[in-house]
């Protein structure tokens, strides 16, 4: 491709945000080149492996996926064509069966957009939505049309929002959401929009596109597409070249690095490095190509929820054993139409928030961004982010040293998550509660413990507030040191209406109340759920309390 | 590298001998010191007789105690800095570092302060990612009178080990890589401690048996401690664990050992610090370990009774006692797997 062509469709790019459907074609034709020269170079490089074989790793792994899926018949019949010819293959075939299957994932993987949805989606959608729950709401239907509180009032976006209005000119922007729920992708969406940004392009779990709800906002949303269940190794190269040349070509890029939804509902302990290190790849390319505005920001976001749509199904998932494989959900409250709308009921109904904080940006390396888009050491100095990349004065690829950049961002994403989270009543009076209740039964393992948690357990309401005092002091703390943030009412420090707001949001949304105040005496309404939302202040030392959730890695 | 530009940071004794291994490769080197009368010995006379007493110096070494001059351009540092003065040094130095820059470091000791290791604080005060450690057995005048010894650089980064292993590498110089560098920090930093001992034993008469002894419990608690940090057990039975302790105990050159004998002898800890002249980092160390050590709930008690002889004033005999009547435990640590 002419570069005058690249730069060109760079900057369409940049200004739309999402990617056209002129670029779609060319940035897969680049995706399928790039991996497949690198396969090809590696084949005849000294350790490089015959093309037969790179084939048959993909036949391997196809095929293994495909005898536990259901549908597939296509992908069978095309496997099967393939296992068939490659041994008759001539070198010149097996080249071109190569170049196939890397262009029938690049298909797969390329997101498409369309206007009119988005224009749809962004100006009707959180109208209709708002109209929609306040007819399901009497007492709304009462009030002036004026008076309908919009999503605005429950969507709080705080943090660098104006540092990513201006760095979005200055290069191109990655967003790195916690991942708690599939509302994260609506909630992301709305917030994209209401911070006046263009549309971005985004990486989506494959189960979000066949989700009936929101799969066809996503299909046409620049979505693209992240099939976790392929694991052969030629899938997730084009993947993540995909997202490398989007960003290159100047799309602004959202995906979860903690890659899929916190079971436990704590805050990500670890995350993927594969999709993250894109932003050093792009990075790079861009300064090879010699392009303008060639730096890549990555902003961390945490979103903090109330209550959460799919707590239910989560906490289940990460307390059960074979929870470790059931790596994708399907059948959850989100594919649900009426838990939505309880949840969003709920949203309106109780004044209830959602926080979405954007903190501070970081480089492809980890250090972090002024205002201005420079990168800054440990001290505060500016540092040309190019030299991390030189070798003798060249620019390089060194995929040891390349890794161990991306697993300082990972860690610097990490602290800005922990230190980004916001604090909410239901997670302060679950987590007081859990202690109290952890003081006076714990039974040796997390697992006896819960189980022994009934709805005859209670605790004496003077105590927990007692205990929800001392937690809401311990937090103020930590929040003037700059370790967590607080909601309006967390931060006030006002015990009873801390207390009252997380039990209205405990009665609401979950079939069980999670806990429950009768007369003087709190009771455990759902014990699981207790550990889910407590869970979200774990890491900070609150209450001398130690870490119950592992680090566990979730799925293959 | 055709043309290396090669700094060395600090011109003790260590520093010295890693510029005088470089420049005996033929290669020029920079060597920066803070003193300037030290500077003006090395430049005019090639020697530097406080630290490596009848040591005639490479004319390759150019000494300077411009930090700027001696950090600017140089694609690859050794920082052999006395842990108490490092962070100044690295932050100082971190006005001048570029990210495309290399730092190997070679001080065996911990932030007495913060009980980091010297490749965090390089971390937290310059912007260079790709740092390495230097750590082994190496008593510095041997290696000057070019008898055979071995080194290990350890960095998560290849090129490190790459360039740093070309630059040092000799047919009197053996030199190991390892990736571990939080193992072959903590080797070296905490051989130092078994060193204090290993003094009071030799000082003591405490024979052969005791030596061996030693080596092996001192070893296992290097181990353990290590492995708490996050080290890899295995990295202790190399270089910076085994090799180091080996010469540590053996060799009454080491600084850390004349500070052992000289707390057997009975004489107090300030006074000996005065006389010797030099750091003596096990005597941190030794306060460090401890301090870790009740931190995270470990048994280390070797580590403590010298703990107790150097800050807390137990007589070295009062604590070989205490040692010597302890419960006895499993040869082999089976929490290190």
């Amino acid at each position: 491709m002419a570069p005058r062509r690249l730069v060109r469709a760079r900057r369409s790019g940049r200004l739309a945000g999402v990617m056209r459907r002129e670029d779609e074609a060319a940035v897969a034709s680049e995706v399928v080149g790039r991996v497949l020269e690198r396969s090809l170079a590696g084949a005849s490089g000294p350790q490089g492996r015959p093309v037969e074989e790179i084939i048959n790793e993909t036949l391997y792994h196809e095929r293994t996926r495909l005898s536990k899926a259901g549908d597939g018949e296509t992908d069978r019949a095309y496997y099967a064509r393939v296992a068939h010819e490659l041994p008759h293959a001539s070198e010149a075939r097996r080249t071109r069966l190569l170049q196939e299957i890397i262009e029938r994932y690049a298909r797969e993987i390329t997101g498409h957009f369309d206007p009119r949805v988005y224009a749809f989606a962004t100006r009707l959608a959180p109208f209709a939505l708002t109209a929609l729950l306040n007819s399901l709401s009497p007492r709304r239907l009462l009030t002036r049309l004026r008076d309908v509180p919009g999503l605005d009032e429950h969507i709080i976006i705080q943090g660098e929002v104006e540092t990513l209005r201006r760095l979005r000119r200055r290069g191109t922007v990655i967003l790195a959401p916690t991942h708690s729920s599939n509302m994260d992708s609506v909630v992301m969406g709305y917030a994209i929009h209401e911070m006046g940004l263009p549309p971005f392009t985004y990486g989506a779990g494959l189960n979000l596109f066949s989700n009936p709800i929101i799969g066809y906002f996503m299909r046409n949303l620049g979505a693209y597409t992240v099939d976790r269940l392929k694991t052969d190794p030629l899938y997730r190269e084009t993947l993540k070249e995909y997202a490398t040349v989007a960003l290159e070509w100047g799309y602004h890029t959202l995906f979860f690095p903690g890659g899929t939804r916190s079971r436990s509902g704590a805050v990500e302990k670890r995350l993927k490095k594969g999709l993250l290190g894109t932003g050093l790849s792009a990075f790079r390319g861009n300064l090879r190509r010699k392009r303008t505005d060639p730096r890549i920001y990555i902003f961390p976001c945490t979103i903090s929820y109330p209550i959460a749509l799919e707590a239910g199904t989560l906490i289940e998932d990460y307390l059960k054993e074979a929870g470790k494989s059931r790596y994708i959900i399907v059948d959850d409250e989100f594919s649900r139409l009426e838990r939505w709308l309880d949840f969003a009921r709920g949203l309106f109904e109780l004044d209830l928030r959602i926080y979405l904080r954007v903190g501070r940006p970081l480089d492809p390396f980890g250090n972090d961004v002024d205002e201005e888009g420079d990168s800054l050491d440990p001290r505060g100095r500016k540092v040309d982010p190019e030299k991390y990349l030189l070798t003798d004065g060249e620019i390089t690829e060194d995929p040891v040293r390349d890794a161990e950049y991306t697993g300082t961002l990972a860690s610097r994403l990490l602290a800005a998550f922990h230190q980004e989270n916001t604090a909410l009543p239901t997670n302060v009076a679950a987590f007081a509660c859990f202690e109290l209740l952890k003081r006076k039964q714990w039974r040796g393992d997390l697992y006896r413990f819960l189980r022994g948690l009934g709805p005859e357990i209670s605790l004496p309401l003077p105590e927990v507030e007692q205990e929800v005092e001392k937690l809401l002091g311990e937090l103020r703390e930590k929040e003037s040191a700059g370790q967590i943030r607080l909601s309006r009412t967390v931060s006030s420090g006002d015990v009873a209406e801390t207390m009252r707001r997380a039990l209205r949001s405990f009665g609401t949304y979950h079939t069980n109340p999670v806990l429950e105040r009768r007369g003087v005496r709190l009771h455990v309404g759902d014990a699981n759920l207790v550990f889910y939302y407590r869970n979200r202040l774990e890491g900070y030392g609150l209450l001398g309390a130690e870490d119950l959730v592992q680090r566990r890695k979730v799925g293959p | 590298m055709k043309n290396p530009s090669v700094a060395v940071l600090g011109a003790g004794n260590w520093g010295t001998t890693v510029a005088q291994l470089i420049a005996s490769n033929g290669r020029d080197v920079t060597l920066w010191c803070r003193s300037e009368a030290q500077q003006k010995e090395i430049a005019e006379k090639r020697t530097n007789e406080k630290y490596l007493k009848g040591v005639s110096l490479s004319p390759r070494i150019h000494s300077t105690c411009n930090l700027t001059q001696a950090v600017r351009g140089a694609a690859l540092l050794f920082f052999v800095i006395p842990s108490k003065a490092f962070r100044e040094v690295a932050r100082t130095a971190g006005d001048y570092l570029e990210p495309d820059q290399l730092i190997v470091h070679g001080t065996k000791g911990l932030e007495a302060k913060t009980h980091k290791r010297m490749s965090e604080i390089l971390l937290e005060e310059t912007c260079v990612r790709q740092i390495g450690v230097l750590s082994g057995p190496n008593i510095a005048p041997e290696i000057c009178e070019g008898k055979p010894a071995g080194t290990v650089i350890a960095s998560k980064f290849p090129r490190v080990i790459e360039r740093a292993t070309e630059v040092l590498l000799s047919d009197r110089f053996r030199v190991y890589s390892n990736e571990d560098v939080t193992g072959v920090e903590l080797g070296g930093a905490l051989k130092n401690i078994v060193a204090l001992a290993a003094g009071m034993a030799a000082e003591m008469k405490l024979g052969e048996n005791s030596k061996a002894l030693l080596v092996t419990r001192g070893l296992s608690e290097i181990a353990r401690l290590g492995v708490a940090l996050g080290a890899r057990a295995f990295t202790f039975a190399g270089m910076a664990g085994l090799g180091d302790l080996l010469v540590t105990c053996s060799s009454p050159l080491s600084r850390n050992h004349q500070v052992g004998v000289r707390l057997a002898r009975g004489e107090k800890l300030p006074e000996i610090l005065e006389k010797l002249g030099m750091v003596a980092e096990g005597v941190n160390t030794s306060k460090a370990a401890h301090e870790i050590a009740a931190e995270r709930g470990l048994d280390l008690p070797l580590f403590e009774g010298i703990y107790r002889i150097v800050h807390k004033g137990l007589s070295p005999a009062k604590a070989l006692e205490e040692l010597m009547t302890l419960s006895s435990r499993h040869d082999v640590d089976r929490t290190l797997g």
